[in-house]
């Protein structure tokens, strides 16, 4: 989790995976559309891929770099799991505290 | 409003009810079981020692078997601010942080809880940018692909 909130944290990175959402792309193809060398944007992919969001596949002389969702959609799934869990743990706990309080127990004088 | 630099969930509720007794039914083991229970039919069994850096279990019981859910009290501000760390199957991992704030709001309280999930404090300090962001994306490059697959 921490290598992959480290890859989602900077601006150029997060541009990568927005180039290769659009679809695969060589390295180059990639550093050409930043103001950057090819060997930083080069640094970038190699942060992305040990995070898992990115994969490369060479071809003959050519690196081809494709986008990996997995490990955002776990996130995005962790995310609806608990918005979920925690919308309905309040709306019990809505209907426990009223409840309660239209049928009071005996309490302990305070 | 901060940034969103890690998952996170904010969820709102207006109760009405006092913001002591809301905040108590959080720490009371007897309430606890009647509301920590998914899907209303299974039951709880729960376990509290009700101070900074004690523990809790909620071990809920669902159609699959037992769920245990364990944690430890961070802050303990009654009726304002509930803090814990929060442990379960899901979690995927032991850093999730959930904080429980009570506000008054005109003979009611307004609950605001927010469940982060932390993978370390200085990894949530060093982002300034966020998780919405990258979720749009995804979410539009899924669409894309549907659409020209």
């Amino acid at each position: 989790m921490d290598k992959l909130l480290g890859a989602v944290s900077d601006s150029t990175r997060r541009a990568i995976l927005a180039r290769l959402a659009e679809g695969d792309a060589r390295v180059t193809e990639v550093a050409a559309g930043f103001p950057i060398s090819l060997n930083s944007v080069s640094k970038h992919v190699r942060m992305l891929e040990r995070a898992g969001l990115v994969r490369r596949t060479v071809r003959g002389r050519d690196h081809v770099l494709s986008l990996d969702a997995t490990p955002l959609a776990e996130a995005a799934a962790w995310i609806a799991h608990y918005q979920r869990f925690w919308e309905d743990r309040l709306e019990a706990l809505d209907k426990f505290v009223t409840n309660k309080r239209k049928h009071p127990r005996k309490r302990k004088s305070s | 409003m901060n940034d969103v630099n890690v998952p996170k969930v904010i969820v709102r509720r207006e109760i009405a009810a006092p913001a002591q007794e809301l905040f108590d039914a959080w720490l009371d083991p007897a309430s606890l079981a009647d509301w920590m229970r998914p899907g209303g039919k299974t039951r709880a069994t729960v376990k509290v020692d009700p101070r900074v850096g004690g523990q809790f279990e909620i071990v809920m019981y669902a159609d699959s078997g037992p769920v245990p859910h364990t944690g430890t009290y961070k802050e303990i501000d009654r009726p304002k601010r509930l803090v814990f760390t929060w442990n379960s199957p899901y979690a995927l991992n032991n850093d999730s942080l959930v904080t429980v704030e009570f506000r008054p709001a005109r003979g009611a309280t307004e609950i605001v809880l927010t469940h982060e999930k932390l993978p370390s404090a200085e990894m949530a300090a060093a982002h300034t940018k966020g998780w919405s962001e990258i979720l749009v994306l995804i979410g539009e490059s899924f669409d894309k692909r549907r659409s020209t697959a």
